[in-house]
């Protein structure tokens, strides 16, 4: 009796935890995705009609064993790249993603020939 | 030069005012233009993409149809509709001038309804539906791209979508239709 029940208590807590990590993947998901009818909220803060018949179909295509990939390209196909929190590299994004870089670069520049101006001027 | 003196740290008050000046214009050009354009058009995402497959389980009985078509004969509507939408009702007299087109046919997506509500609202503002299908979870929709109702979409001979309108169709809307199917 003592053994079967220890078995069941094992098999619980395997096919919990189990559950738990496909869980985790799922909301790594959702908090990736735009929830496009609300106020920019990610998919794993709403609650509206639109966010929950999302969820559930992520869900299902967990469940068939679909890569995250493949989830976010059957996503963009049919919302754009919008519907992702992150926008994407490429392209038309490129100058999004590297002006803060080349400003960045272009200040420490200016910052570093200044020091050195005045230090020569100071000489 | 300007630049240069910028970047020495020898500037005039006059020349600093200046670089501020035009770094202001550029900041406020770029906004400007992309408050004009319409930087989000990804409303227009599934334009010329070809109809993703669903089933439509009919409305009321156990036919169903297979989208997109196969007999390539025509152009063909999409519309996704609920009897709780109030903006379905507004667009509903021109599905029905719709309806009498020769060369276009209705399918209607029915969005997370009540069967019986549905029908009482076609036997009431009448039926411009070829085929009425039923989404009763909203995958549907989620399928073909939409984000709610009403939504209709025109789809050519070959499958591919055309038009997509997101919100109750307009009489303009309407002519857009007429002048895509002749």
């Amino acid at each position: 009796m003592k053994k079967i029940f220890l078995t069941f208590f094992f098999i619980n807590i395997f096919l919990s935890s189990v559950s738990l990590a496909d869980d985790k993947q799922a909301i790594d998901i959702y908090k990736k995705i735009r929830c496009l009818v609300c106020q920019g909220q990610s998919l794993h803060d709403s609650n509206s009609d639109f966010a929950k018949d999302l969820k559930k179909i992520i869900k299902e295509k967990l469940d068939n064993k679909e890569t995250d990939q493949q989830i976010y390209n059957y996503l963009t196909s049919r919302y754009g790249d919008w519907i992702l929190l992150d926008t994407p590299v490429k392209q038309s994004t490129l100058l999004l993603w590297f002006i803060p870089i080349i400003v960045l670069i272009v200040g420490i520049i200016i910052l570093f020939k200044r020091t050195v101006f005045e230090k020569s001027k100071l000489s | 030069m300007d630049v240069l003196v910028f970047i020495q740290g020898d500037m005039t008050t006059k020349s600093k005012l200046s670089l501020l000046a035009i770094i202001l214009l550029i900041f406020f050009g770029a906004f400007y233009f992309s408050l004009q354009t319409k930087l989000k058009n990804d409303d227009l995402v599934m334009i010329n993409k070809m109809l993703p497959a669903i089933k439509l389980q009919s409305l009321q009985d156990d036919s169903y149809v297979e989208l997109p078509l196969q007999n390539k004969k025509n152009f063909y509507l999409i519309n996704i509709w609920a009897s709780w939408c109030v903006p379905c009702r507004q667009e509903h007299p021109l599905l029905m001038r719709l309806k009498k087109e020769n060369n276009l046919a209705i399918y209607g997506i029915n969005y997370k309804d009540n069967k019986s509500n549905a029908q009482k609202f076609l036997e009431e503002l009448g039926n411009p539906y070829f085929f009425s299908g039923s989404d009763m979870d909203g995958s549907k929709a989620i399928e073909i791209g939409a984000y709610g109702v009403p939504e209709t979409y025109l789809i050519d001979r070959e499958g591919k979508i055309i038009l997509k309108f997101i919100g109750p169709i307009s009489n303009t809307n309407y002519e857009q239709i007429i002048q895509n199917i002749k």
